[in-house]
């Protein structure tokens, strides 16, 4: 099929080999790229049970057949691995232009196996791989690490890097790439940790080969100007993420101290506006035509960001109204390799335990002094941080709060109330790697749309669908931000690929990558104990604003996730059955 | 005419490079592209550059065997004349003449409507008139 490079490089830490080999071409086509075949292959190699920073865990780096094309948005890179935070499948989406490197280095994909004796990273050029010595980078923030390895190899090679955070093993741990870009959740940078990878170098001059070119350049130009380039997107690049603060605070979503409530009362401190007050340049990724990141500049702090996660879990879920303190604490986390989703989660919550006099951790909602100091405690296990880098889930297992500690199977919530959007409650409880934004996103017609967010009314339906939408669309590898539907999705892919592909084939697909994920998960002993939400969304009510007075009562959810299953053709166990499997093709 | 780059407009997607790699070179490979934009940080400051044609007319000049000429305020390669020496490549001032098997690859400007340009999705690109 066009568009693929048709090989993947195979690389061995522990014996410092490396090998090339087709790629599986049958795969390829069930399965696309991105998420879904990176599972495909996880799925097929990963010997059942494998800890997560053993050696045996694999990293997968895997692109999809637009990647290094002109297609708009299509430049991320999927990074695959069974997550160290939860014990599930876990794939990470990334920008910046390392996606497109790989391709124009010739691969599809890259698999990482074993574990290097002592510290190193990757260099790979155009089919030739070197493994080098990183002792000297070890210990260094994400930011000299990348500085000094585009100082020796060429400002224009791509790198993918790890924070003291990811070297520690934390799971919290992200990775980084030009700096401010990070595959962010599920402690994917301690899967690199623990392979004793300090980064990965890449320069690529070949190229990407598409079915007809000369059809396909006008085809796909025309699709960027009369559907990425419209107002359904441009909100990304006049505003980015930050325009979901006021969004959030105005429909009571708005996560504000550890979830005690859905609206903020310095909102306005940290929303877009304010935002674009402090902003000094844009940047896209690789062939991206929108351009999301926002450069933000406040006296001498800087960042590209913060988004709205970040603006949300770090700032209005610790009670921080202080933009200028956000940016600090973003940058800290980038520098340092952490997820500032988990990262401001852990802080809040601790925020809460020490105001309720549970365990004090002496830090409390709003106080900026020690917030700015715990970055870089987590990341070195010093102090409180020691605790806190146990995650949510493990700190409140140890010290109590576990009704209030906000996580699914152990990673911790996204930016986004479920009391204020039963819907995404539903879409947290069966996301394949834990609270996630990126599997289903109902917020956008609960919260902010016209459906009614306080209902169970639909919602098995909406999340499932939205689960296919993201699978297929992750898998061909779009960026999300670009709100294309299924047939143009298809329009695209065959552009590109020369297959003759329509919109049920990618309905299709999606429902197969959602399945392959959840039978990864059963086959690691997650089932439909798991898939569900903390205490404190069953039981308290939230305060003030449009979502006052509402929680999501623990039978109705029930009801929701039954149904979630009967859709999905899944077991009342939340098992995927053998005939099942045999329908979706898995 | 001729191109012009403004750096403040400039996200740094390299769909200009891909898009004249595409109608050159028929493949996708920014490092085909007839000029050369890129954003990127140093010392964490963004900086952003680009390199295009500005038909200044030195590989006209230093060419040997006179195989680019300027016709119609555009640049064309006579291939068949082109020894492929390379002197054009190294004497480029902008650094965007591609040196490729046999020849080499100049900006012709797409025929007037240069792929790059229309490849740009906020406008940093353009073309401007040569007086």
């Amino acid at each position: 099929m066009m568009g693929y490079q048709n090989r993947v490089l195979r690389v061995d830490l522990t014996g410092k080999r490396y090998s090339e080999e087709p790629l599986r071409i049958e795969w390829a086509k069930k399965y696309l790229g991105g998420k879904g075949l990176g599972i495909k292959y996880l799925y097929e190699e990963l010997r059942p049970g494998t800890h997560p920073l053993s050696s045996d865990n694999k990293l997968i780096l895997m692109t999809g057949p637009l990647t290094g094309t002109t297609v708009p948005c299509s430049g991320k890179l999927a990074i695959i691995s069974r997550s160290p935070a939860t014990g599930t499948i876990l794939d990470c989406s990334i920008g910046g232009h390392i996606g497109a490197e790989i391709k124009y280095a010739g691969y599809d994909a890259i698999i990482i196996e074993g574990a290097a004796e002592s510290p190193s990273y990757l260099y790979i050029r155009d089919g030739e791989l070197e493994f080098i010595a990183a002792g000297d980078l070890w210990g260094k923030g994400s930011h000299e690490a990348e500085n000094e390895l585009l100082r020796r190899h060429g400002r224009d090679s791509r790198v993918l890097s790890i924070g003291p955070a990811g070297e520690n093993l934390l799971p919290m741990a992200c990775i980084n790439t030009e700096f401010f870009r990070q595959a962010g959740r599920g402690g994917i940078g301690a899967v690199m940790g623990s392979k004793k990878l300090k980064a990965v170098v890449v320069k690529g001059t070949g190229g990407v080969r598409t079915a007809d070119i000369n059809k396909a350049l006008p085809a796909i130009n025309e699709l960027m100007r009369n559907s990425t380039l419209t107002d359904d997107n441009l909100w990304a690049y006049s505003d980015g993420t930050p325009l979901l603060v006021d969004m959030s605070q105005a429909s009571g979503i708005l996560p504000t101290r550890n979830f005690q409530d859905g609206t903020f009362e310095y909102a306005k401190n940290i929303n877009s506006e304010t935002m674009t007050g402090a902003r000094y340049g844009k940047r896209g990724c690789h062939s991206c035509a929108l351009g999301c990141g926002n450069i933000t500049r406040i006296g001498k702090a800087m960042v590209e960001g913060p988004e709205y996660e970040t603006l949300a879990l770090c700032g209005s879920n610790c009670g921080i109204g202080d933009l200028e303190a956000i940016v600090k604490f973003n940058r800290l986390c980038d520098d340092f390799g952490l997820d500032t989703i988990s990262t401001g989660n852990i802080t809040a919550f601790a925020m809460e335990m020490t105001e309720r006099g549970i365990k004090d951790f002496g830090i409390r909602f709003g106080d900026v002094e020690a917030y700015l100091e715990i970055p870089g405690k987590i990341a070195i296990r010093e102090g409180i941080g020691a605790e806190l880098a146990l995650g949510t889930k493990a700190l409140a297992e140890r010290y109590g709060g576990f009704d209030f500690a906000m996580q699914v199977k152990g990673l911790e919530f996204p930016g986004y109330e479920p009391r204020g959007s039963w819907g995404m409650g539903l879409a947290y409880a069966t996301s394949d790697r834990g609270a996630c934004h990126m599997r289903a996103w109902p917020v956008a017609q609960e919260a902010y749309g016209e459906v009614d967010a306080f209902t169970i009314e639909g919602k098995a339906k909406m999340v499932a669908e939205l689960q296919n939408y993201n699978s297929v669309k992750f898998s061909a590898i779009i960026c999300d931000f670009w709100a294309l539907d299924l047939k143009t999705l298809a329009e695209v892919l065959s552009l590109v690929t020369g297959e003759n592909l329509c919109a049920s084939d990618m309905d299709r697909i999606g429902d197969r990558v959602t399945g392959i994920a959840r039978l990864f998960n059963n086959r690691e002993g997650f089932n439909k104990e798991q898939d569900t939400l903390p205490g404190r969304i069953f039981k308290d009510a939230l305060k003030t604003g449009s979502t006052a007075g509402k929680y999501i009562p623990e039978e109705q959810f029930e009801m929701m996730l039954a149904e979630y299953y009967r859709i999905r053709g899944w077991e009342e166990d939340g098992t995927i059955s053998q005939r099942k499997i045999e329908e979706l093709e898995i | 005419m001729r191109l012009k780059f403004d750096k403040d407009k400039c996200i740094g997607c390299k769909l200009c490079q891909l898009a004249c790699s595409a109608v050159n070179e028929e493949v996708f490979n920014p490092s085909l592209a007839r000029l050369f934009v890129e954003t990127y940080y140093a010392g964490l400051e963004l900086k952003a550059e680009g390199r295009v044609c500005t038909l200044c007319g030195q590989c006209v000049e230093v060419c040997p065997v006179s195989a680019i000429k300027m016709e119609e305020r555009k640049l064309v390669l006579y291939e068949e004349v082109c020894i492929n020496c390379g002197i054009c490549v190294d004497s480029c001032p902008e650094g965007v003449i591609v040196q490729k098997k046999n020849t080499v690859g100049i900006c012709g400007l797409c025929e007037g409507d240069p792929w790059c340009v229309k490849s740009c999705p906020h406008g940093a690109l353009c073309c401007t008139e040569v007086i």
